[in-house]
């Protein structure tokens, strides 16, 4: 049978068994036709002669399951020979094998630590029932480009009203905030979040203890209810079994325990440890901050059986409607909605996207490698296959066994592929960005399992298919009449060996480009000025509680805390601010000119409240007139001073100094009036790759605040600033506690975190992809040089100078890796155009990463190519002469 | 006659062979010719042919193919392969000793 016919024989034994066994049974019907006949002219009648025939047959249903049987038991059989067989060679060929084995654990190792974490983050559905049919609504306002933004509380009920596709409607805030437990010895932080009263019925989730809140507990009842996480019970409480029910004193507030939720729950997010309803009282639902304060993150549950563009036309029905009845908040606003679990793991997608395909490309050069080992080995086999199909073998089992053999080296470094896997996810967990990756532990679970089975098997494939068919071009006489000499280096397996290495060298190219991209990126990023000196500077944050319930209380305490900080030893410089630079907390406003004409105002202003000293303390700029100072009271003029991106919009081609703004869209005869006293440099209130934002700062001795933080600067370590601040805390007011202390550089790293961490891992596969290039490159260059010993030796006999010998070899590994590069450049070109979101100050078809990379490519290859060059032209002329 | 197919199960793959070097032929034709050629002694529970043509072919020393008979009717016909003669040869040598052995274990008294 000729190889297309026996392979495809036994495709239809293995998957096709009804043919087999149709062909069986029209052998047997002829067969006992044939029988009849004869009994038919021995004489017999016809329906004695059939029912003879039979009987003479034996048990059909018998004999079709032997069939079957012989047809499954060879298989398995052959099966077992082979790789019996393969695994007897592989350790006759120990560095063949063990070169093969660590290629391969490379590759699949990475795609497997990848590949986990994109299981968990992407892949794994949020721990809810029926999670799928959790949606978000956000609201968009295209005027000051909002998308998927927090929406209003009130907007969040009417659209719960409105909309019957919703089966509930739910809302959260996404940050945590602190709350000081106090009355269990030392105070104690705990992190919380407001929710409404049917956050957990709407998500589905039971407690473990108690009870959770119902919808009606979202406005104020009088008590306060407040719902613990498991976590929260063990660590703080003991895990107290008789907790429901009692009270706890939270930032000054008694709250009852009312439930505690199960382990494994904490969300929106992880450390959680407390929930409480919003509590709106009939006053809050009067404001107009209520359809206008933009802060809570809604989850909605469909109906079963609704689709999401049928719901989503109901609530752009209510947005329409909501926008005709208040004309004032919402007049633009509007909704959208996608589900819960995309929004979520949305900013996550696009860096393991990258990542994944490093990894694959990794592998491929993986595979193209051992393809290549593979290939020479079974150059050297063509002896041994060529008698083996003389005497009889099938040229279909020869392919099988070496598609075998590929395949067991293939889960061999496979499984060792996973050990690697397993040590590279236990390291992205431990060095990954504060939740960046959403999930603290990635785990090896099922999915991870048949995702390594799947790759190693399709490597097996993919690099064990050239070598297999290899042996299908040669007429084995051939090969035993000329002794096997000349086999060795057909055109066949040279151009084999060539395509792969120009794969390889593409391949490489094209990881390189995008790790270069993002070192670039992170270099750029590392340069931003943040606008201030982030430098030996550290921040604490001091909320005050009830005790402090009027503005001078207020304003007196800040201020004596300020003065305070400042005579701590080591201490350059101290003041206070709302929100921390660089941490993307931001309160933004709506503001307007004096005297502009109607319509002249400006939104999403930067609105920050900042001490005296402010501007010193953090070394922001000052570029004209006076930042704040004591004598700023809320008795005096109230004085704002603006950032230079305001003065040059805004204020373009004016003096905003003497200037008057008020934060409305529209001043009535009740607005207040600041006036301008400095314009300051910019700073990134974001992070370092966002563009600052135009910016204005009250005085927090005017606009007074019970919640600030203090920065400070210090000649020291920062760090030791923690214990004395803390000591003066505890002098000033014992009931108060010091929260989320940190250093300005430890922000500003934070900020680069993100990138830094993507960039280490794009670097890290690059290199390893291009070094196992390079090793592509010499490994085929090696076999070239090897094979052309003789002719090398002629050509030296025939009097060639060593540097003309050496420069034939170069050159080929040259053509091999330009051609690479060539192919590879233009993958690169088109690929790396999904990065951009991902890159800071750097375009992704930068020519001049490009060229630098593949510059380093080409120089490796030359190197690469130099040691089979020099053997080269070491070769003995008489020799190669002599050998036959 | 006793059931003899225990017997025959290893030697019926060497009686197929044999049936088959002088052509190919289709499973009921390699029956028919067992038969005649055995005058009727080895008449065969002619099913166990197929499990033993499918084993042959396995095993590389039979091919197959489907013809049109003479009748017009469509059969699947077997050959030797080159494999398969050079093992006709073996089989029947040990065939040969095994019957020997058992002769001679029963010659004695």
């Amino acid at each position: 049978m000729s190889v297309p016919s026996a392979v495809k024989a036994r495709v239809r034994a293995l998957f096709r068994r009804r043919s087999a066994d149709s062909e069986l049974a029209e052998e047997i019907r002829f067969h006992i036709d044939a029988e009849t006949a004869k009994n038919v002219r021995a004489g017999m009648p016809p329906d004695e002669a059939r029912r003879v025939a039979l009987a003479h047959f034996g048990g059909v249903q018998r004999v079709r399951e032997e069939h079957r049987h012989v047809r499954r038991a060879q298989w398995v059989e052959d099966l077992a020979a082979d790789v019996r067989f393969a695994l007897r060679s592989l350790r006759r060929t120990p560095a063949l094998t063990g070169a093969a084995v660590i290629t391969l654990a490379l590759g699949i190792g990475a795609n497997v630590a990848i590949f986990s974490a994109v299981n968990a983050v992407v892949l794994r559905p949020l721990p809810f029932p029926d999670s799928d049919r959790l949606m978000t609504i956000g609201e968009n306002n295209p005027e000051k480009q909002w998308h998927m933004q927090d929406a209003a509380p009130a907007n969040m009920f009417d659209w719960r009203a409105g909309v019957a596709d919703f089966q509930d409607v739910a809302g959260y805030f996404d940050n945590l905030n602190n709350a000081v437990l106090t009355g269990r010895g030392d105070p104690q932080v705990l992190q919380g979040t407001a929710v409404t009263g049917n956050f957990f019925s709407t998500l589905r989730v039971r407690p473990a203890l108690g009870r959770v809140f119902t919808f009606d507990e979202t406005f104020s009842t009088g008590t306060h209810l407040t719902v613990l996480s498991d976590a929260a019970w063990r660590d703080r409480f003991g895990a107290d079994p008789s907790i429901v029910g009692k009270s706890i004193v939270l930032n000054g507030r008694t709250y009852q325990v009312i439930g505690v939720m199960p382990p494994g729950f904490a969300f929106p997010k992880d450390g959680i440890d407390f929930w409480r309803p919003f509590e709106y009282t009939a006053q809050d639902r009067g404001a107009v901050s209520f359809r206008r304060a933009h802060g809570i993150r809604v989850v909605a549950r469909l109906e079963p059986g609704v689709t999401e563009a049928h719901a989503n036309a109901e609530l752009q029905t209510v947005v329409r409607r909501l926008q005709r009845q208040y004309p004032a908040t919402n007049a633009v606003m509007g909704a959208g909605m996608m589900p819960l679990h995309d929004f979520l793991v949305g900013d996550t997608r696009l860096p393991l996207l990258v990542l994944l395909t490093s990894v694959g490309f990794l592998l491929l050069i993986a595979c193209a490698n051992v393809g290549n080992l593979l290939l020479v080995q079974a150059a050297g086999r063509h002896r041994e296959a060529a008698l083996r199909l003389a005497l009889g073998a099938r040229r279909g089992r020869l392919i099988r066994q070496a598609l075998t053999e590929s395949i067991v080296l293939s889960t061999i470094g496979g499984a060792c592929g996973l050990a690697i896997g397993w040590a590279g996810t236990r390291a992205l967990e431990r060095l990954q960005p504060a939740g960046m990756l959403r999930v603290k532990s990635f785990g090896l679970d099922s999915h991870v399992f048949v995702f390594v089975l799947a790759i190693s098997i399709a490597s097996g494939i993919v690099f064990g298919i050239a070598p297999a068919l290899w042996s299908r071009h040669r007429d084995p006489a051939d090969t035993l009449k000329d002794g096997g000499r000349s086999g060795m280096q057909s055109g066949h397996t040279r151009r084999w060996g060539e395509a792969l290495v120009i794969a390889e060298v593409a391949l490489a190219l094209v990881m390189a480009v995008g790790a270069g991209l993002l070192v670039r990126s992170f270099m750029s990023m590392r340069r931003v000025n943040p606008g201030f000196d982030p430098h030996l500077v550290w921040v604490g944050a001091v909320g005050l509680n009830r005790a402090y319930d009027t503005d001078p209380k207020m304003d007196a305490f800040m201020r004596d805390l300020q003065s305070q900080a400042r005579e701590l030893p080591g201490v350059t410089g101290a003041a206070l601010a709302m929100n921390v630079p660089l941490t993307g907390a931001s309160w933004t406003s709506d503001f307007v000119g004096f005297g502009r004409p109607a319509g002249d105002y400006g939104s999403e202003v930067q609105h920050s409240l900042v001490s005296p000293d402010y501007f010193t303390t953090m070394k922001v700029p000052l570029l004209r007139g006076r930042g704040f100072s004591g004598s700023d009271t809320p008795k005096t003029t109230p004085v704002v001073v603006i950032n230079e991106a305001l003065a040059q919009s805004y204020f373009k081609g004016q003096d905003p100094i003497g200037q008057r703004i008020a934060f409305d869209k529209v001043p009535t005869a009740k607005t207040t009036w600041c006036t301008i006293v400095g314009v300051v440099g910019n700073e990134h209130a974001d992070d370092l790759a966002t563009t600052p934002k135009i910016e204005i700062y009250e005085s927090s001795t005017q606009n007074i605040a019970n919640y600030m933080n203090l920065v400070v600067r210090t000649s020291r370590d920062p760090a030791a600033v923690t214990s004395s601040v803390r000591r003066l805390l505890r002098s000033m007011d014992p009931s108060l506690a010091l929260t989320d202390v940190t250093t300005m550089d430890a922000l500003r790293d934070a900020s680069l975190a993100r990138t830094r961490f993507l960039t280490l891992l794009m670097l890290m596969f690059g290199a390893i992809g291009l070094v196992l290039a390079v090793v592509g490159v010499y490994g085929v260059l090696a076999q070239v040089a090897r094979n052309r010993t003789r002719e090398m030796g002629i050509r030296i006999a025939l009097g060639a100078r060593a540097a003309q010998v050496r420069w034939l070899v170069v050159r080929q590994g040259l053509r091999l890796a330009v051609i690479g590069l060539v192919a590879g450049g233009i993958i690169a070109l088109s690929t790396t155009r999904v990065m951009g979101n991902l890159l800071f100050g750097i375009a992704p078809n930068d020519p001049l990463t490009l060229g630098a990379v593949a510059l380093l490519l080409a120089a490796t290859s030359v190197i690469a190519a130099w040691i089979p060059a020099l053997h080269a032209s070491r070769a003995d002329p008489s020799a190669a002469l002599r050998a036959d | 006659m006793a059931d003899q197919s225990d017997v025959l199960r290893g030697t019926l793959d060497l009686l197929i062979l044999k049936t088959l070097t002088l052509a190919p032929m289709h499973g009921w034709g390699i029956s028919s010719r067992i038969q005649q050629f055995s005058s009727g002694v080895l008449d065969v529970n002619q099913g166990s042919l197929y499990p033993a043509l499918q084993r042959l072919e396995q095993r590389g020393w039979i091919e197959s193919d489907w013809r049109t008979t003479e009748n017009n009717r469509r059969a699947k016909y077997y050959t030797l392969t080159a494999a398969g003669r050079h093992a006709v040869g073996d089989e029947t040598a040990n065939w040969r000793l095994y019957v020997g052995a058992v002769e001679a274990i029963l010659g004695v008294s």
